[in-house]
């Protein structure tokens, strides 16, 4: 497959012209075939094993695998579909259309309706087309939003008394927004990049708190979180959107205030959900940089938690195929995943062994029955958490 | 025992009479003719059953006047039990057990006609069996004139259900025996539909092996007791020479070291008493004998089979192994499996292959679960020779997978012999048999694949290539010219890669062409 023969690859970089990029690569592939030449194209690897863990950097970043595919008879119809999607978007960016994975799948089946000609590449459901547009990104080492391809918004409802947002519209436009001003409604950023300046109403936030759970960020606010606490309150509503990133990164960058996360002590918690907002995930390799807030500290669950409050906890049933499946990513992860294995976050990683070794499991929401005549119990907790400095 | 049911009692009518005529066909040395007629005659005597006629007539030797009676009329008249031979009857109550049943029934003995070389004419009549007494009645008893110089006519009238297709249908009766009978010419006609005719196919002679006494190993305790009981005079040691196989002098010595009393070896047989034969009986169990001997064993040979295969339908390819007698359990086996595929439901991938089954040479039709032989199937990886195959399950796809097991000494599961039973040492020979059968198997199979690989890759080339060049074209809004050029270059690309392809497939072609033409000369040299 590979050879030594220079591979079409593009780089990341600042104000990268999709559209202009795209051509090259067309072309270059038109040129190869012209000289009956394979046309090959590289992409960086998007995996576990080629994730590299830097303390100072503080998310995974790619290391040096490349995933390289190749024009033959096996992959003539893979390629082919890849350009014909590639014509579409280049379209969209034209013309300033956007659409999420859905739409694309439609709007290919239409042109293949329409134009004898495609037939052949009609898709049979939204999984073939969703890979296109994955194999497409990797190719042109993008974003998918850099091609107008947005996701649903999830996640990152966001509150607080003391935070004015101003976000810079393309058309040089500013939106401000006092988030003290909204009522009971939050503040949600979107799943496309925006661009933002934060600022604090008067002196300086205190903290944010990212919960896990919407429905118990929720509660927090309407028993009156924000109201008692100089803070930004965040809902995550499980494994945090590319919104929901990119939106912690912003507070982390601009506000320079501490970030705690708050969520169940559990495998899948700390492994997936909590890994990924500080450093990132190995899907995402190459967006890690815009999509991660390293200085993200856990505040709990921990085990020592459980006993200190008395908090109800339950056994991990090793039949129940979620959980047992939770575990045993847990025992890859510390043996293969660079941010476990590296020592400046060994307080995680000793939890996640407590996980492993204890086959229990404690639920956020546990911190409701430390005094249930107390609605105002689990803030105090939490509160009291984050000034005795009992986070990771 | 096999009249449970409706379905049953047709069934084992049918296969009754057939094997009897063949084994009586076999043992004369004659090349079996027989011709059956099956028909639906009206309401049966009994709730939801209807009247079933069964005539099956052969060229056979034909019975001597005063054992027709014996025949047809009594049980364990001709038994077998234990002969030692790969007989298909054993015990000799199969078929007055049909009688029995018609006479219960539909209150018809059965009609017999037969006549043997010896006979100016045929003698006919109808037997009846008087149960109380163990005994037949012969009935209309007269001497006719018959076409045929020796052979014997049953017909049978009784309750029974019709089923044709199907795992107990009559029709998957008669395509399995024709499968395991090469040499057997059939003819069958069933109700209204055309008379079916099966050519012979092989004009090889069956040569029976001679029966072999049972070796020590193979019976339990009772099963020897009884042995002793009826084995008459003589003294012990005569009994465990001539009674038994692989027992000498030389192992009489050995059983004594093993725990045989001293001086019961000359003591009478039917003065022993049966805790000393127990004794002895133990002291066998301690000792290691030699393995049986495999003569004993029939095999219908992969030239036969590859012939009678196509009696089946019409079939694109197939694969038989007969393996080499071995002991399993310490009784001589051979396991024989012939594996096709049907033209006509080609595209029936989803349902499970159709599993044929036979015990020396006799269909097996109920019970398939717990069989020896389902169970072997269900244990080989058919993934691995390119079938379909859920886990733990029959594999799927238009194929039959036809599985003779061969053996003096069958061991079944129950009284109707519809199940063998599933030893480790059997099941595992099964299993090499099936396995040899499966890799001859995906030797056709790889073929199809390559051709198929290569259709696809022609038609990939054809279909996509040109779509490629013209969303590259419209990107990059390049000249027709280049366009072309890029066309030509892509085409010479993919045609390397079918290049690549045809010669994989070539070299397919060329295994199975060779395979085919060493099952010709196989065909051949026993033509």
């Amino acid at each position: 497959m590979a050879t030594s023969r220079k591979s079409t690859s593009i780089k990341i970089g600042n104000n990268r012209d999709i559209p202009k990029l795209s051509k090259a690569l067309c072309e270059r592939m038109l040129a190869d075939l012209e000289k009956a030449r394979r046309p090959m194209l590289e992409a960086t690897k998007c995996s576990l094993d080629n994730a590299v863990y830097n303390p100072k950097v503080g998310f995974l970043t790619p290391g040096d695998k490349k995933v390289r595919s190749e024009l033959n008879v096996s992959s003539v119809q893979k390629l082919s579909r890849a350009i014909f999607f590639l014509e579409i978007l280049l379209r969209n960016l034209e013309t300033g259309a956007v659409n999420n994975k859905r739409e694309l799948y439609y709007i290919a089946k239409g042109e293949c309706k329409h134009n004898k000609d495609l037939k052949p590449l009609d898709f049979a459901d939204q999984s073939e087309s969703d890979s296109v547009v994955d194999f497409i990104t990797e190719m042109l080492e993008c974003y998918r939003e850099e091609l107008n391809v947005f996701a649903n918004d999830r996640g990152g409802q966001t509150y607080s008394k003391n935070l004015i947002v101003t976000e810079h519209m393309a058309d040089n436009e500013k939106a401000v927004v006092d988030l003290g001003s909204l009522g009971t409604s939050p503040f949600q950023p979107k799943n496309k990049p925006q661009s933002f300046t934060l600022k604090a109403k008067k002196g300086k936030l205190d903290f944010c708190l990212v919960v896990e759970s919407e429905g118990t960020a929720n509660t927090l606010v309407s028993n009156g979180f924000t109201k008692r606490n100089n803070c930004i309150l965040m809902g995550a509503q499980g494994v945090p959107s590319n919104a929901v990133r990119s939106w912690a990164k912003t507070i982390q960058d601009q506000l320079k205030i501490p970030i705690y996360f708050f969520g169940d002590l559990d495998a899948y918690t700390i492994q997936n959900i909590y890994r990924t907002l500080k450093a990132g995930s190995a899907a995402s390799l190459i967006r890690n940089a815009d999509f991660s807030a390293p200085e993200v500290r856990f505040l709990g669950v921990l085990p020592e938690d459980i006993k200190k409050y008395d908090l109800a906890d339950y056994v991990v049933n090793p039949k129940d195929a979620a959980e047992f499946r939770s575990l045993k990513k847990a025992q890859d992860a510390l043996k293969n995943d660079p941010f476990f294995k590296d020592k400046k976050n060994k307080g995680v990683t000793h939890v996640l062994n407590w996980l492993i070794k204890n086959k229990r499991r404690c639920e956020q929401q546990a911190f409701f029955m430390v005094d249930p005549k107390d609605p105002l119990m689990p803030e105090k907790i939490i509160i009291d958490k984050i000034k005795r400095g009992e986070f990771l | 025992m096999g009249f449970s049911s409706g379905t049953k009692a047709v069934l084992t009518t049918l296969k009754e009479a057939v094997d009897n005529s063949l084994d009586a066909c076999e043992d004369a040395g004659i090349l079996p003719n027989i011709s059956i007629e099956i028909n639906k005659i009206g309401p049966g005597t009994m709730k939801n059953m209807d009247t079933i006629q069964v005539k099956v007539i052969d060229n056979g030797p034909g019975i001597a006047p005063d054992d027709i009676i014996r025949v047809y009329g009594e049980y364990l008249a001709s038994s077998k039990f234990g002969r030692g031979r790969c007989s298909r009857g054993q015990q000799g109550i199969g078929i007055s057990a049909a009688t029995t049943w018609g006479q219960l029934t539909s209150a018809k003995g059965v009609n017999v006609i037969s006549k043997t070389l010896k006979m100016k004419k045929a003698i006919s009549g109808t037997i009846e069996v008087d149960i109380k007494k163990n005994q037949g009645n012969f009935k209309n008893k007269e001497t006719i004139q018959w076409d045929r110089p020796h052979g014997t006519s049953v017909e049978f009238f009784f309750d029974g259900r019709l089923q044709l297709q199907g795992e107990g249908g009559v029709l998957t009766y008669l395509k399995g025996t024709s499968l395991v009978n090469p040499h057997l010419e059939l003819k069958y006609k069933i109700n209204e539909d055309e008379e079916v005719f099966f050519e012979r196919l092989s004009t090889e002679k069956i040569k029976i092996p001679e029966a072999v006494p049972p070796h020590p190993h193979t019976l339990k305790l009772g099963e020897f007791l009884a042995h002793a009981h009826l084995f008459g005079q003589s003294t012990v040691a005569t009994f465990l020479k001539r009674g038994f196989s692989r027992i000498s002098d030389n192992t009489i010595k050995l059983l004594e070291k093993s725990g045989m009393p001293k001086g019961i070896a000359n003591r009478s047989l039917p003065k022993t008493s049966d805790s000393d034969l127990k004794k002895v009986y133990s002291a066998i169990q301690k000792t290691e004998l030699l393995a049986p001997n495999t003569r004993s064993v029939l095999s219908i040979g992969e030239a036969a089979l590859a012939k009678s295969i196509e009696r089946l339908g019409e079939i694109d390819f197939f694969s038989v192994v007969s393996r080499k007698p071995r002991i399993c359990d310490a009784k001589p086996v051979v396991v024989e499996v012939a594996i096709a595929r049907f033209v006509s439901n080609k595209g029936d991938n989803d349902d499970p292959v159709t599993v044929l089954r036979f015990a020396n040479r006799v269909p097996l039709q109920f019970d398939k679960a717990s069989c020896a032989i389902a169970k072997a199937i269900e244990s080989v990886n058919w993934k691995a020779y390119g079938l379909q195959q859920p886990k733990r399950s029959l594999p799927l796809g238009p194929y039959i997978i036809a599985v003779s097991v061969v053996s003096p000494f069958i061991k079944f599961k129950n009284a109707s012999k519809e199940t063998i039973d599933s030893s480790d040492e059997l099941v595992e020979e099964l299993r090499l048999t099936l396995m040899q059968a499966g890799q001859r198997l995906s030797r056709y199979i790889k073929k199809e694949q390559r051709a198929a690989d290569l259709e696809r890759k022609l038609q990939h080339i054809e279909q996509f290539g040109p779509i490629l060049i013209q969303c590259l074209g419209r990107i990059t809004s390049a000249p027709k010219a280049r366009l072309e050029k890029a066309n030509i270059g892509l085409t010479k690309l993919l045609g390397r890669d079918t290049d690549a392809a045809e010669s994989k497939l070539q070299d397919a072609v060329d295994k199975h062409q060779k395979l085919q033409e060493r099952i010709k000369i196989r065909r051949g040299a026993k033509d």
